[in-house]
Formats: structure tokens, C-alpha cells, sequence
């Protein structure tokens, strides 16, 4: 009978281990917090293609979802999910909505335990943990908690508000309900302002491992939060904040954004998730594996958004070579097919924090502001050698005209530039969104959105898997 | 003297005066001298089991030789259930046994082959065709979603796992397929439960017996496959229906370097397997012994010796009277198996998925002058190396990167190697006078260790890809870089079991009782490690130590065990051989299980009535037996991970991560069983019937079931839930009759089952995955995707049947799906159930006959009502990339009109890229299993050779003729989803047999 209730060996159960944690165990809790950022192959599962969790799908849902970017480069029947995402043709059971669902979600998760370890003052003095790591920790998960929950509240709208690890089993089912996507920026505004003053007063928030949380990095999410919510003098102070702090500036070149060897030493990138090769375990970016597949494809209107010899359409993707430069993190396309590659994603750098400074300037009518702003983008652009390394001629990407005051004309000047700096970046589609005119750009793009479609629908597994507690958006 | 109907003396058999007690034995040559008493009714009655009792009429002094019959009536029949034995007329459960020396002519590795198509309700499908790959066994269809395999009781050992044993030393095989005959096997028992018997020696002269076949083994069925002149037209065609500019094909039709390669051709050979196997029995009253030794070698039929499988077998059987009362003996098997896998089926890198996909422009080795070849590794592989306009080498983009399939099967090095022994150990001892109750102990030891070692050579072309460390290299992109793994463990499966036993007859009422108790404890570890980079790849430098140690060092070791208490009982009563009842009770604690639910009952109950024993059957003596049989029971399924009912951590670097939440209320997944049949016997049992009907439910199913990702990733949790249901009938028919010298038997089964989930769990309404949808009212694993309606012929009716889709993509030639709902587009929402995988009529039939010395065997299988989703159709037809076709596509849509079934070739997509009913195809067939011819020269050669009773030759051919609708290279494969799978081959084998 003893032999029956014996302890499990070979596996390890909550009673088995020292439950107290360690320092040890909260900071590698919070490190493990970045992971679902990550392009990292095979985070969740093991080449789950139906369940799309191979990769973190964030450029199907958006790129390719935008009149950005194609599937592959020859339209093929591999992976049918991606165009259908494309196109607009899909349902709540599409692979790419449950795919971006479980990174959010896993994120939270993981931070969530990191929070409850970190906010626990019993704990923390009796590890005798160092108080400014424990800040600048904390600091780093709730901005995290925020970048995932402000990920689901764009593509979704309502959504589960899970803030605690949980406890058991049957507890799944309690926090499974769908609260107002109001309650969710509330809670997002809440991480951020507590994690502000938690993080330290520099660019870095650690000089050895320059990818954690800056304080900087809080502030351009603040500032993006403001932007969705058109909270235009908000924007204008946040990004203000931003550059008096002195740490950001625009590259002079444009590609050291993205450039491998430039990676935590150039001026203008302000969050990303730090690829590694060679790491246990992986954190290499395996994106590049599935470029060196034919994916990731510019669409023709794409292309021919860039005027004449603006140096970053190369940068950005070379149809000869059918090469992705900027995904690469090369221009050679070294990496390409590496599922191990050491090229960063890049979530928020500094042009695309100037050119939401220029739309408030647009949208509270200072026009010389935002033109200004404009032409700071296009003037590093031109300054920046082509691909080949001359110089680009001389009269491409001309200054626009500082005096225009035709909001039409400066808002076309505005979504022009961010779409060619900006491209295959994540942020087209939700630019179309918030511009409100998703509906009108992709049907002339020739795909089939609705109007329901502002919003994706709710992973069809995760209704089931609640017997329908969790609810469908609208029209789905 | 007495023998047997091949005039073999017979040791052992009861000669008896008749209604006196005055009887002896035979002696070992079947000799005996009995001395009749006067007074006493002057015959003698002859009694074997086996035999059909037979009784003769004095005659004086003179020599009275006697020839028995094998008992056509098998009812006295002695079969093994469960802990005890029963006489077949005595049980009224639903139990089939297949004798093994009826179905010795099958001539194949595993024990459970050699019962495929013998059994009515017993499915045995070969996982693939490689030599040594898994048999699987279904009893009365799917129960679960879970675990389906059934549990074997091997002379009272049980196990999950018969591949180690030799058929030849196999006696019996009895499968127990209702409830009420499982129900003693309690919490393993719901997918029914096969009770192996070993031969035992037999009291007599030793008998030693040698068997050796040899034989040959070629694949048929092939597909036919386009030759390069095709395959670069209809490439052609494909590149200009998917609207490119440039046609490579074009230039590549003029090109004179390009090969011509049916790799079909290339990557079969014929295969060998041979046999031999030599048994020696005897003993004297108090000691039996049976020695065996057998040797079985298969290399399979894709070139190289990298797939083969070679088993070797010591068996030791002895049983000993130590006192009138103590018996005591072993059963004891140690065994090795190796097997040389290589990757049979799925994808990749599926060796025959890769044969069907590759271009047959490309040649199979490298031509010398080739910059890329070396002799180490002279096979091409990335597609057509050939300098471009500018004079710089390239591979051609235009072909899509398949492997090369004669280069993987050399390149296989993947050898699993298990050492197994396996056996009980008993001591029984008689209590009372009449030796009615017998304590029986048993000892069962299951222990294996397995090594299995992988070396992965590093080969092919350079692309550039791979770990930036092994770039420029020069490497290969197959098994980048070089690789050894290899692990090995250890697996202890120990059975202690106690019976008590009471059998005794008082007048008409007989009585059957036992009670017992059983532990099972099982553990298992393994040991695991890999290295990569290795400088040299000869044999010497296949260890782990000659990799390289500064990076890519993996090592892993892990454990678990899990054990079981059981109590339980079981009685037979019968009443003047007419009225029977069984009651089995099985208590069963599992360590798989929390406290909360840690034991489960298992009762069951049947009765049988044999109406042919009343007195108004007397008139209808043509109808020998007639029994009707009915029963009820439950049954369990344990058969989940350990520790399921906990939450588990794993460690992710120096974090411990929550893995899976537990459930402390998990319990057994139960079965209720029903069962009725009909036995009846006609003309003195030469023709016999039997039948059964049955229900089967399954209830709170062992579901893995995912929590919302909500919560974040974690594994799914056990719960209990859901219901399937399986309703069927199963019928046997044989008939034996003689035509002069002409002996023949005919014996036919056939199986329908009706299989269907009821319920699932309320957070689970359905299982989906890429292919199938196992939801309420389906059944288990159905084929679920969109339905084919047929080919677009004209843009007119693409547009008027995807009227709601803004530019649909799709283009006349397209497959044109059913728009379900009618929306104008075609989307998830249009996906239904397009097949089913679970066979519903299974059926077999065998023949035999001999005439004099010659004797045929002839098995006949097959199975109705089953679909497969054949991939390889997908992948080779209509699929996007150049891959080969077969010459199916040469009637490929090529404008309006032009068929309605086949879509056109292209680049971009013809909605092959779906899942659809286009690929899931009618998998039934019906197979010529095998057919043996033997001759022996027994009387012929006794007068000449002394001490040799028997040879017999015989020629063999097995898989001979297949009948099937399915376009892949095999329907008889487990996986429902045939990416390109290992075949079945047919063989021819030769071998003979020597009895001494």
C-alpha cells in the first residue's frame, strides 16, 4: 500500500522543491517575462503550425494584414492560415488569432509570477533581495505586463484581465471572463505609472544587459497609449519628456537601427527583445529561418509607396535578392535561413516616437511642427548611403513644404512616411485603424475587410475551451 | 498402441475399462497393455485432451491399436482466462482462442501478426512495412482517445508489449473480449485482455523439432511515377498556369545533362528474411521440459542493410512435481531484439515520401566531374548545380529542395537494440484429497534494457543555412553538423500474484471459485546524450567521447514508477453442463491515481445456457451444441501518465516553472461492457457458428484537456470526461470435412463495429487537429475538412460561386469546395466530417486441406469501410511546389471541359492546400495474406531413416494479391495520415521442417 503513495520520482511537484524562491528565481522570472517577444522557433509546442505558435505571428497579423506585405514571395498553398489572415477571409479558428493570443497570454503568465514574487515584501526582505534590483525588476514586469495586455487590447478589444498566478486548476475557469477594454488600458496605464519610478534615471537600466526595460521605454509606451487614445497633448508632453532626457536621436544611418553589429550601441532604438545565437535556451531570432522559406514578401503598392531612390526600400526588402534587409539584421543576407540568428526585434524606436509627435502636432493644428518633424525623418533618410554605399543623388526625398497648412496634404505626407520608414515594423495596420481607414485602404488593396474586422475575433479555442464564457467579438 | 491421426504414437492417454477405475497409460511410444477385469463391461474407452474420447469393444488377447481423432468437437477444449482455466462448454463469456500451430504457416516476426485475420473483432495492423516496426492490435474498436493497446497476460505475466516474443513457442492465444472474461483483469482490462499460453513439454520420448525457412521479399504496388520528358512538361504547364514570366522549364527541356531517375526503382531492392528455430521437449511424469532457441533476420526492401531487424530467442519451460501435491516451474524467455530503424513514414525526412517527391531529372549520384562530389559522399542532393548566364555556379531555385532518398537509406545509422527477459516463476501446491484447491504463486519479472544509438552523419550540399558556427564549412545541410545520440535504460516490470483455487464436480453441479491478490510495481530509468561536430565519422569515432565539448552537449536522465494492488475473485458454477454463471469481482488501487480515487471496482457477471443438453433437443440430433451465452461488466483503463493527478513543475534553466496543473479528483476511465452470443454446432460440430453481439461504453473518458492559453502555456490537465460508444457483432463460422483422403477446413470471421464519441467534456466540445475532429456524434478521429465539388471551368463560375469574396484568387482549374453556408466564401465555417479511419467491417478466412503428404493453407484478409487521408496525394498531385507527379496528372484540367476531377497544375495554389475530401480515399482491401504449400515425407522416410518421425517442406507466399481502391503504396498502415509509408512486401519463402 506505501509503494502507491509513494513521492513521484522523475518529475517534480510543488511539495518536492523548497517553494521559497531565491533571488535567483525572481530575477530569471523576470528575464523570462521578455521570452514571448521573442521570434524564437517553437517557444510554445513543437512546430504547432495549426495552432500558430511556431513564431510569435505578429507580422501575419499585422504586416501581412496591411496592404504591407505578402505571404511569400510566390503565392503558394504552404501555410494557407497566413493568407487567409491576408485577405481577410478568415475565421475565429485561424491559427494566427490563437497564435498571438497564447505569446500575450504566456507573457503575462510569467510576469504575473514575477510581480507576485516582487510585491511580496515578506519574501523579498527575508531573501534580503537589493532594493534597487527589486525596482528596477519590478519596473521591467509591469512595463511587460502592460506591452502584452496593450498587444491584446488593440487586436481584441475586451479581454481577460489575469493579473495573478494562479492557484489550482478550477481557478482557470474563474479568471477566464472578458472585462471592458476600458478596465484593461486602465489596468495598462496603472503598470506603467508604477513602473516608471521603479526604473533608473539612465538609457540602460542595466549597462551589461542593455535589452532590459528603460525608463525610456515606459515613457514611449505612455506616449503610444496616448497616441491610440488620441490624447494628442499627452503624446506631445510624453515624447517632449522623452527628448529632454537626452538619451535618443535619430541614427545618421538609417539601417544601424537594425544593423546586427550596431545593436545597443546606435542612438535610436528605444525597446526591443534581444536576439542571441548559440544560447541555452535558444533565443535566437527564427524568423530568418522562415525568410530563407520564401515568407515575408513586399506587396507591389508597397514598393511603390517608396519615391525614387529612397535608400530604404533596400534597407527595408530586396526584390532581386528577395532578401528582408531590415529582418535580417544584415544587408548581405547573412543569417538568412539561420533559425538561430542574432538579429534583434525591434518594437519601438525613436522616428516612429518623433512621427507621433508630428501627428499631434497635426491633429492640434501646428502644422510647422509636424512638417518639421517630417522632414527630420526624410532628411536622415536621404542622408543615409544606399545599399551600395554611394551616396544617394542629390534632389531625392526633397523636404516637404514647411508652410503648407492643408491638413489633408500634411496628413498624405505624414502616412506616406510612416509607412516607407516604418515598413514591415508592426505598425501599418494598426496606423490604418487608428487613422480609420483600414476599410477603405485594403478593399482598394483588394482584400475582403469589414467593418468588424477593426477588431479580430477571439480565438475560437479559447471559447470552447471556457463552454463559451469567454464571448466572440461582434460579427465573427 | 495409440496414435494420433499423422500415425505419431501418443504418449500419456487414458486407457480405461470402461465404468471401472481399472485404467493406464500410453507410453511415451503410445504403447500400453492394460489387463481387463471380468465383470466389467468388456471395451475400452481411449480419453486425450484434444482428442475425441472414443471407445472400442473387446477382443481377446489381440493387439488392439487404436488411431484417435483430434477432437472436432473442441468444447472439452481446455482455455486458459484469466487466472484459471475453464472448459470451453463452460464459459459464457466471449472468448476466442487461436491455436498457434493452426496458423503456423504465417511465417512472421511478432506473435501478434500471426493471429491477423483469425479472430473476429481482433484488428492487427502493421504500423508499416519496416522490418521490426510496431504492430498494432485493436480488440472491439476504439474505446478511448486515449490509450487503445490490450493488455497481454503471457503465462500469467502481464504486459503492454509482446514484440519480444517468438511465435514459434507460442501455444495459445486467447482473447478475452468482453467484459465479463476481462473484468478479473480489472483497471487494464477495457481494451480487452490476450491471455498467452507457451507451449509446455510433455511427459514421453523428447521430441526435437527444427524449422528454417528462408526467403525473398519485393515491393508491388508501386505508383507510377512521371519520367523527366513529363515531368518537365507538366512543370512547364504549372509554371504558365500560375502566370510566371520566364518558364525555366522551357530552357530546362532543352538541357541534355538532366537525368532520368525512377526513384521508385532506385530505392527498393529485394529484401531477405530468414528463420530457424529448433525446440526440444520431454520429461518423465514428474518433470517436463521444453528447450527453444530461435534466430529471425528481415533486411527490408530499401536498398542498403540499413533497415533491417534480427531477433534471438532462449526459452526455457520446465515444470516439476516436487511431491504429489507441489508443483512448482518457470516459463522464462530471454531475448534481443535489434532494429536498424530509418524513418518509414511521415514526412521528413520520410524516406518513401522523398522517393514519390523527387524530380526524376535529378540523377542518383553526382557525376564525378561535378565540383560538389566526393567519393565519401557521392549522391546528389540540392537540385541541378549549373553555372548561370554569368558563368557562376548555382543551385537551380526551380526544383524544389527534396532529399535524396538512396542517400538517406545509406546515411541511416539508427540502431535500437533491446535485451529482454521476460517469465513467471510458480509453485503450486494441492490441498485436500482430491486435490480440489490448489494455492497457486507466481512470480512474473519483466525486465528489459534498451540502447539505442543514432549517429547522423553530416552530408548533402552546402545552402548556407545551418548554426552560424558551421557555415563555410563546406558541410552539408543534412545532419548539420554531424551527431551521435544516444540513450539508454532500463524498464522493471515485476507481477507478484496469489490465487486460491477450488474446483470440484458433485454429481451435477460443478464449481469453479478463486480468489486472489496481484502487485505490480514497475519502474523505469533512462540515461540519455548527445554530441555533435564530430572530426571523423568511421565506426571508432561513433562515441560519445569523440564529439565535440565546447558547445552543442546535451545529457539528460530520467525515472518514474508507478504500482498496483489488486484483490479480487471469481466463480464458475454449472448446473448438469446446461446452466452456467461467472461472477468475477476485481478491486485494483493504483499509484496513477490520488488519494481521493485511488481504488475501483470492477464486477461482472455472465451466464450461458447450452439448450443442446435439454431434453426437447433430443429430436434434433443434427444440432450438436447450442449454446446461448449472455453477459455485463465493467472495466477499466489506467492507462495515462504517472503522476497525472498532480501539478508538476519542470525546470526551465534555474527557474521552476509550473508545467501542468493537476487534478486531485482524477479517476479510472471506465468501461460497461454487454455482451450476447450464439454458439451452435451442427453435425457433430464439423460445422460450428458462433455469434456475438456487443455494446461498449466508455465513460469518464482520461481527456487531456487544455486550460485556456489564458492562463498562459501550460500543458493540459487529466480530467474524466466524455463518453464513446462501439456497438458490433462478431461471427465465426468453420466447417471440416473429408472427401476421401481429401481433409479440408474452412474458417471464416467477420467483425462490424459502429464506433461514436457521445460526449465530450464541456471545455473540450470537440478534438481538432489538421486533419481530423473527434466531436459528439462522430466518430473518434474522423477526417474533417472541406468538401470537393468538383473543378471551376470558367471565371464565370468563380466569381458566381465565391460571390462574396472581393477578388478571389482562385482560377478556373481550381478545386471549386461546397460553400456549407452559402456566405460566398469559402472559410473555416465550411469544413465538415469528409471520412472516417476507423475500419468497420473486418474480416478473415482461412482454408486448408491436405491430401496425403500435401497440405495448403490459404489466408484471405481484409477490411470495409475505412478511409484514409492520403497525403502523398496531396504532396505529388496538386501540390504548389515542383515535386514529381504521378501520371494520374497527365489528365490534369487543361480548359473547360477538360475533367472535372483533377484541378490544373500551378505554382500558386489550386486549393490542394486545403484539407480536403479530395485526398481522403476508401482504404479497404482485401489481401491474399499467404498461402503455404508443405509436403511430408512422415511414413516415407521413418522406414528409412531412423528417429526421424517428420520432414516437412513447404514453399510460402505471402501479401500475394491485394485488392483496394487506395492510390498510395499501402492501405494496410496504422498512421490515417499516409505521408508516403514503408509497404508491405510480398514475399516468397522457402523452408523446411524436421521432427526427431
Amino acid at each position: 500500500q506505501k509503494e502507491l503513495d509513494k513521492d513521484p520520482i522523475g518529475l517534480i511537484t510543488p511539495d518536492q522543491i523548497n517553494a521559497t524562491p531565491t533571488v535567483n528565481t525572481i530575477t530569471t522570472t523576470v528575464d523570462g517575462s521578455y521570452q514571448m517577444l521573442s521570434s524564437t522557433l517553437n517557444l510554445i509546442g513543437n512546430w504547432a503550425w495549426p495552432e500558430g505558435t511556431v513564431i510569435r505571428p505578429d507580422f501575419v497579423i499585422q504586416d501581412m494584414a496591411s496592404d504591407d506585405m505578402q505571404k511569400k514571395w510566390a503565392p503558394d498553398g504552404d501555410q494557407p492560415w497566413m493568407d487567409e489572415v491576408s485577405g481577410f477571409r478568415f475565421t475565429a479558428n485561424n491559427a494566427a488569432f490563437n497564435g498571438i493570443w497564447s505569446f500575450d497570454y504566456e507573457g503575462i503568465a510569467v510576469t504575473n509570477q514575477a510581480i507576485s514574487y516582487l510585491t511580496n515584501n515578506e519574501l523579498i526582505s527575508s531573501l534580503s533581495m537589493n532594493e534597487s534590483l527589486r525596482n528596477r525588476c519590478l519596473g521591467e514586469a509591469y512595463f511587460l505586463r502592460a506591452f502584452y495586455y496593450f498587444d491584446l487590447v488593440n487586436n481584441f478589444g475586451d479581454v481577460a484581465l489575469v493579473l495573478k498566478p494562479l492557484e489550482n486548476f478550477n481557478e482557470a475557469y474563474k479568471v477566464a471572463i472578458r472585462v471592458p477594454a476600458t478596465q484593461v488600458r486602465e489596468q495598462i496605464s496603472a503598470d506603467l505609472a508604477a513602473a516608471k519610478p521603479l526604473l533608473p534615471a539612465a538609457k540602460y537600466s542595466s549597462n551589461t544587459e542593455r535589452w532590459r526595460v528603460s525608463k525610456g521605454a515606459v515613457t514611449a509606451l505612455q506616449a503610444k497609449i496616448a497616441l491610440y487614445n488620441k490624447n494628442w497633448q499627452e503624446v506631445i508632453s510624453l515624447v517632449n519628456e522623452l527628448e529632454a532626457s537626452g538619451f535618443y536621436s535619430l541614427n545618421a544611418h538609417y539601417f544601424d537601427n537594425f544593423s546586427v553589429a550596431e545593436e545597443f550601441t546606435e542612438d535610436e532604438v528605444i525597446f526591443a527583445y534581444d536576439h542571441q545565437s548559440g544560447k541555452l535556451p535558444a533565443r535566437g531570432n527564427g524568423l530568418s529561418a522562415l525568410l530563407d522559406w520564401g515568407f515575408v514578401a513586399p506587396t507591389a503598392g508597397f514598393i511603390n509607396e517608396f519615391e525614387s531612390n529612397d535608400p530604404r526600400l533596400l534597407y527595408t526588402v530586396n526584390s532581386a535578392t528577395k532578401t528582408v534587409n531590415k529582418l535580417l539584421g544584415s544587408t548581405n543576407g547573412t543569417y538568412k535561413g539561420n533559425d538561430d540568428a542574432p538579429g534583434n526585434k525591434i518594437y519601438i524606436r525613436f522616428a516612429d516616437v518623433l512621427l507621433w509627435k508630428a501627428e499631434a502636432y497635426l491633429e492640434t493644428s501646428n502644422y510647422p511642427a509636424a512638417i518639421a518633424i517630417i522632414n527630420q525623418i526624410r532628411q536622415r533618410a536621404r542622408t543615409t548611403p544606399a545599399i551600395d554605399g554611394s551616396a544617394v543623388p542629390a534632389g531625392t526625398l526633397p523636404a516637404r513644404n514647411a508652410t503648407s497648412t492643408n491638413k489633408d496634404e500634411i496628413k498624405g505626407w505624414l502616412m506616406h512616411e510612416r509607412r516607407v520608414e516604418l515598413g514591415f515594423e508592426g505598425q501599418r495596420f494598426h496606423d490604418l485603424k487608428r487613422w480609420g481607414i483600414a476599410k477603405q485602404v485594403l478593399t482598394a488593396a483588394g482584400k475582403n475587410f469589414q467593418d468588424k474586422n477593426y477588431l479580430y475575433p477571439i480565438p475560437q479555442g479559447e471559447i470552447d475551451k471556457t463552454a463559451g464564457v469567454i464571448t466572440q467579438n461582434p460579427g465573427y | 498402441k495409440v496414435t494420433d491421426n499423422s500415425n505419431l504414437g501418443l504418449p500419456g492417454v487414458v486407457v480405461q475399462q470402461t465404468s471401472t477405475q481399472n485404467r493406464v497409460p500410453t507410453d511415451i511410444n503410445g504403447n500400453y497393455v492394460i489387463t481387463l477385469q471380468a465383470g466389467s463391461p468388456q471395451s475400452l474407452v481411449f480419453t486425450y485432451i484434444g482428442f475425441d474420447k472414443t471407445t472400442v469393444p473387446y477382443s481377446g488377447n489381440a493387439v488392439i491399436n487404436v488411431q484417435l481423432k483430434p477432437s472436432t468437437s473442441s468444447l472439452d477444449e481446455v482455455v486458459v482466462v484469466g487466472y484459471t482455466s475453464q472448459r470451453k462448454g463452460s464459459i459464457s463469456g466471449a472468448v476466442s482462442t487461436v491455436n498457434m500451430e493452426d496458423v503456423e504457416t504465417r511465417r512472421v516476426p511478432n506473435v501478434s501478426q500471426v493471429v491477423q485475420g483469425q479472430i473476429a473483432g481482433v484488428t492487427v495492423t502493421q504500423g508499416t512495412g519496416a522490418p521490426g516496426d510496431p504492430i498494432q492490435v485493436r480488440i472491439r474498436g476504439l474505446g478511448t482517445i486515449g490509450d487503445n493497446d490490450p493488455l497481454y497476460i503471457v503465462d500469467g505475466n502481464p504486459t503492454k508489449d509482446i514484440s519480444s516474443l517468438n511465435p514459434a513457442d507460442i501455444k495459445t492465444f486467447t482473447v478475452l473480449k468482453d467484459a465479463a472474461s476481462a473484468a478479473i483483469y480489472g483497471s487494464r482490462a477495457a481494451n480487452g485482455v490476450v491471455v498467452i499460453t507457451t507451449l509446455q513439454g510433455m511427459a514421453g520420448k523428447p521430441v526435437i523439432e527444427l524449422n528454417y525457412f528462408n526467403g525473398a521479399q519485393q515491393v508491388t504496388n508501386l505508383p507510377h511515377m512521371l519520367n523527366s520528358t513529363q515531368y518537365l512538361n507538366k512543370q512547364e504547364e504549372a509554371w504558365n498556369n500560375a502566370g510566371f514570366q520566364n518558364n525555366p522549364y522551357t530552357i530546362a527541356k532543352t538541357r541534355t545533362d538532366l537525368a532520368n531517375t525512377d526513384w521508385l526503382d532506385e530505392l527498393f531492392e529485394t529484401g531477405h528474411s530468414q528463420s530457424a528455430q529448433l525446440t526440444a521437449s520431454g520429461g518423465s511424469e514428474k518433470v517436463q521440459y521444453l528447450f527453444s532457441g530461435g534466430y529471425y533476420k528481415q533486411d527490408g526492401i530499401v536498398v542498403f542493410n540499413n533497415d533491417q531487424y534480427e531477433r534471438i530467442n532462449f526459452r526455457t519451460n520446465i515444470n516439476a512435481s516436487l511431491t504429489d501435491r507441489l508443483r512448482i516451474g518457470t516459463n522464462l524467455q530471454i531475448s534481443n531484439e535489434k532494429q536498424d530503424w530509418l524513418s518509414s513514414s511521415g514526412d521528413a525526412p520520410g524516406i518513401i515520401r522523398h522517393a514519390l517527391l523527387r524530380p526524376p531529372v535529378l540523377a542518383v549520384y553526382k557525376d564525378p566531374s561535378d565540383p560538389t562530389y566526393s567519393a565519401a559522399d557521392p549522391f546528389t542532393d540540392l537540385p541541378l548545380y549549373y553555372k548561370d548566364a554569368k558563368g557562376v555556379g548555382q543551385w537551380d531555385q526551380n526544383l524544389e529542395k527534396t532529399s535524396n532518398p538512396v542517400a538517406l537509406a545509406y546515411f541511416a545509422n539508427d540502431k535500437r537494440n533491446r535485451f529482454k527477459t521476460f517469465g513467471t516463476f510458480y509453485g503450486e501446491y494441492a490441498f485436500l484429497g482430491d486435490k480440489s484447491l490448489k494455492l497457486k504463486t507466481n512470480i512474473g519479472i519483466d525486465l528489459s534494457y534498451y540502447h539505442n544509438k543514432a549517429f547522423n552523419q553530416n552530408f548533402g550540399d552546402d545552402d548556407n543555412g545551418g548554426a552560424e558556427k558551421d557555415k563555410g564549412k563546406g558541410m552539408g545541410r543534412q545532419n548539420r553538423p554531424t551527431n551521435l545520440s544516444e540513450e539508454r535504460g532500463q524498464n522493471l516490470n515485476l507481477t507478484w500474484t496469489n490465487t486460491l483455487n477450488y474446483v470440484k464436480t458433485f454429481g451435477r453441479h460443478s464449481l469453479n471459485a478463486l480468489a486472489g491478490s496481484e502487485y505490480i510495481k514497475f519502474t523505469e530509468s533512462g540515461i540519455s546524450a548527445s554530441r555533435a561536430r564530430f572530426d571523423y565519422t568511421s565506426s571508432s569515432f561513433q562515441y560519445i567521447d569523440f564529439g565535440n565539448t565546447s558547445s552543442d552537449l546535451w545529457n539528460g536522465g530520467s525515472g518514474s514508477e508507478w504500482a498496483l494492488f489488486s484483490l479480487f475473485g471469481s466463480a464458475t458454477y454449472v448446473y448438469n453442463s446446461k446452466y452456467m454463471i461467472t461472477a468475477n469481482y476485481r478491486a485494483d488501487a493504483s499509484s496513477r491515481f490520488g488519494e481521493n480515487n485511488q481504488w475501483a471496482y470492477f464486477p461482472s457477471i455472465s451466464a450461458g445456457w447450452t439448450i443442446s443438453q435439454e431434453n426437447f433437443m433430443k429430436d434434433l440430433p443434427w444440432i450438436t451444441d447450442l449454446k446461448l451465452r449472455a453477459s455485463t461488466g465493467k472495466l477499466g483503463n489506467q492507462q495515462i501518465d504517472n503522476y497525472a493527478f498532480l501539478t508538476l513543475l519542470r525546470k526551465n534553466g534555474d527557474r521552476y516553472v509550473l508545467d501542468r496543473y493537476g487534478n486531485p479528483d482524477l479517476k479510472w476511465e471506465s468501461t460497461l461492457q454487454n455482451n450476447i452470443g450464439l454458439d451452435l454446432g451442427l453435425l457433430r460440430n464439423s460445422l460450428y457458428f458462433s455469434f456475438d453481439y456487443f455494446t461498449k461504453k466508455t465513460s469518464d473518458m482520461l481527456l487531456k484537456i487544455q486550460l485556456p492559453r489564458l492562463v498562459g502555456n501550460v500543458k493540459p490537465t487529466y480530467v474524466n470526461a466524455g463518453e464513446v460508444q462501439n456497438k458490433g457483432f462478431e461471427m465465426a463460422v468453420s466447417y471440416r470435412n473429408k472427401i476421401g483422403k481429401f481433409q479440408y477446413g474452412i474458417n471464416g470471421n467477420i467483425a462490424a463495429i459502429h464506433n461514436e464519441v457521445k460526449k465530450l467534456h464541456p471545455n473540450s466540445p470537440a478534438i481538432v487537429d489538421a486533419y481530423t475532429k473527434t466531436a459528439p456524434g462522430h466518430q473518434l478521429g474522423a477526417f474533417y475538412g472541406y468538401q470537393m465539388e468538383g473543378i471551376y471551368q470558367n471565371a464565370g463560375e468563380v466569381t458566381q460561386h465565391l460571390y462574396a469574396t472581393n477578388n478571389p484568387s482562385e482560377k478556373p482549374g481550381d478545386i471549386k469546395f461546397r460553400d456549407l453556408d452559402g456566405n460566398g466564401l469559402i472559410d473555416d465555417n465550411d469544413r465538415t466530417y469528409i471520412g472516417n479511419p476507423v475500419p468497420k467491417l473486418n474480416y478473415g478466412l482461412n482454408l486448408s486441406g491436405n491430401y496425403k503428404g500435401f497440405d495448403l493453407s490459404v489466408l484471405l484478409q481484409g477490411v470495409n469501410g475505412v478511409d484514409k487521408y492520403n497525403d502523398g496525394k496531396k504532396i505529388l498531385d496538386y501540390d504548389t511546389r515542383p515535386f514529381n507527379y504521378t501520371t494520374a496528372v497527365l489528365d490534369s484540367w487543361n480548359g473547360e471541359g477538360s475533367t472535372n476531377s483533377i484541378p490544373r497544375v500551378s505554382f500558386t495554389d489550386n486549393g490542394s492546400s486545403r484539407v480536403s475530401s479530395i485526398f481522403v480515399e476508401d482504404a479497404s482491401y482485401f489481401r491474399i495474406k499467404n498461402v503455404e504449400i508443405g509436403y511430408s515425407f512422415g511414413a516415407l522416410l521413418k522406414k528409412k531413416i531412423p528417429g526421424i518421425q517428420n520432414v516437412r517442406l513447404y514453399v510460402s507466399g505471402q501479401n500475394l494479391y491485394t485488392s483496394t481502391k487506395y492510390t498510395g503504396l499501402d492501405p494496410e498502415t496504422t498512421d490515417p495520415i499516409d505521408m508516403g509509408t514503408y509497404p508491405q512486401s510480398r514475399a516468397f519463402l522457402f523452408g523446411m521442417n524436421v521432427k526427431f
